[in-house]
């Protein structure tokens, strides 16, 4: 806990006087648009406070599949070539494509490892949505 | 000067030209728009709510319509009026309860794009309501057998009907004319979605091999039809219909990602599965299987998906920045979520 308020205390604080005192002084046409910027600030905070953690720990799952994946992708894309998370998406993308996960353990693995990541994701954009 | 539709309310002139072209698609001796006002919701047309006073001929008296333009920023894969009026027609001719379409207008010097007529249903819409509020909906089961036996009369339409050759032709594979035409929207976007390429992957080794051509809306859920007095009264919003595998709209309709505040309840967020279904076999003579209602509601998630990510870069681009078109841009996530625990599930 710090002294003075971080970014992800900031927005929360902001949001709580937005839903507590402004919204309920808005016209009716404007409620919507007020629920809606609570809505971007309440995944704006869930994102700085998970958001990292979350990019870092997608990476290496996916670096994990390309390791793990078939022999196909291995020869076309190495770990090491993938420095960043964006050209491991688009890497992981192109090798799902063009059938290289098609066999039945590559698949699996790759599946599961995509819906943690996705899991993680909704955990931020929308955590009501995150079901059993 | 130009006629045109501002934010709010019509101008004066756009309000005569209209009146001056009613007149003569009516044969009457006059004319008069009593009241236009913008319509809430749809995100891509422009509807207004028009009241008409007619004097002379077969149209005599006073009238409730609505009257649906081309908005400024148009949606790929989206019929033009006259195409969607067309198809209107059709519906509305085949039994399918939607508004009934009345006047279509192509002279651009009338209100400079084109736009057409239609009766304007009693009715609430919005689907956060209709799922929440058990008194708008008091017969859920109902309501849902009417909405499945809707969608069959819809898809009792069979190809090639000469009022819609201006459609594109049917596909040779539906399934994989989807998976191929939401590839080329994800190539055009900045980043990579692994999620949603492994969907498509699996869409694609999936495809049902066999397959009926029909009719589709494309976008047959809960929120684009009205109810009134717990029964619709008719399905909107009908430019993204086509010739496509009838399978899509069940998928669509049931899927989770169109449930509101009922994500339990399968039909719609309205009722279970069972009388959705039956009302549809009570009109097609034959319902989905399981399996085929599980690969389109993965589908439905992955053009869901890929339709947020396009309204997401709309708003990305600086084209037209706004909120909404933010959030939804967000809840790909979701979407995604939802697609690969229906694979994970199926493929158990």
């Amino acid at each position: 806990m710090t002294d003075i308020s971080d970014a992800a205390d900031l927005i929360a604080t902001a949001r709580e006087a937005l839903l507590s005192e402004l919204l309920p002084a808005l016209p009716k046409e404007r409620r919507y648009l007020g629920l809606m910027i609570a809505n971007a600030m309440a995944i704006a905070e869930r994102e700085h406070r998970l958001g990292s953690d979350t990019e870092r720990t997608e990476a290496a799952r996916l670096r994990n599949v390309l390791s793990a994946g078939g022999s196909l992708v291995a020869s076309s894309a190495t770990a090491a070539s993938c420095p960043d998370l964006t050209a491991l998406r688009r890497t992981i993308a192109a090798a799902i494509r063009a059938g290289h996960f098609d066999d039945r353990a590559s698949e699996c693995r790759l599946v599961a490892e995509l819906l943690r990541t996705a899991a993680d994701r909704v955990a931020i954009s929308n955590p009501k949505a995150l079901h059993p | 000067m130009e006629a045109t539709l501002d934010d709010t309310a019509m101008a004066a002139t756009a309000t005569a030209a209209i009146e001056r072209w009613l007149r003569a698609e009516t044969r009457a001796s006059s004319a008069r728009i009593t009241r236009c006002e913008r319509l809430s919701g749809g995100a891509i047309q422009d509807n207004w709510a028009l009241d008409a006073h007619i004097e002379g001929g077969a149209w005599h008296g006073e009238h409730a319509w609505v009257l649906r333009a081309d908005a400024r920023s148009k949606v790929a894969a989206s019929l033009t009026r006259a195409q969607e009026f067309a198809v209107l027609r059709v519906a509305h001719a085949s039994g399918v309860i939607a508004p009934k379409p009345l006047f279509l207008c192509r002279d651009s010097s009338v209100l400079a794009r084109d736009f057409f007529i239609l009766e304007r249903l009693p009715g609430i819409a919005a689907g956060h309501r209709l799922t929440r509020e058990p008194a708008l909906v008091p017969d859920p089961d109902a309501l849902v057998h009417a909405l499945g036996a809707n969608l069959a009369r819809l898809h009792a339409v069979r190809p090639p009907r000469a009022e819609l050759d201006a459609l594109l032709p049917p596909p040779a594979n539906p399934a994989l004319a989807a998976v191929a035409g939401y590839r080329s929207c994800l190539d055009r976007l900045d980043d990579a979605y692994p999620a949603l390429e492994f969907g498509l992957r699996w869409c694609e080794r999936h495809a049902p091999a066999t397959f009926d051509v029909a009719l589709i809306h494309r976008d047959y859920r809960t929120g684009n039809y009205l109810v009134d007095a717990g029964r619709t009264s008719g399905v909107l919003d009908w430019e993204f219909a086509g010739w496509g595998d009838p399978r899509e709209d069940l998928g669509w309709f049931t899927a989770r990602c169109w449930r509101f505040g009922g994500v339990d309840r399968e039909a719609g967020g309205i009722a279970p599965l069972e009388p959705f279904l039956r009302g549809y076999e009570s009109v097609a003579g034959h319902r989905p299987s399981r399996a085929d209602l599980d690969y389109w509601q993965v589908m439905a998630h992955l053009r869901w998906a890929v339709i947020a990510l396009q309204q997401a870069q709309r708003h990305r681009s600086g084209g037209e920045r706004s909120l909404e078109l933010a959030l939804t841009g967000r809840i790909v996530d979701e979407l995604e979520y939802e697609a690969l625990r229906l694979i994970s599930a199926v493929d158990a």
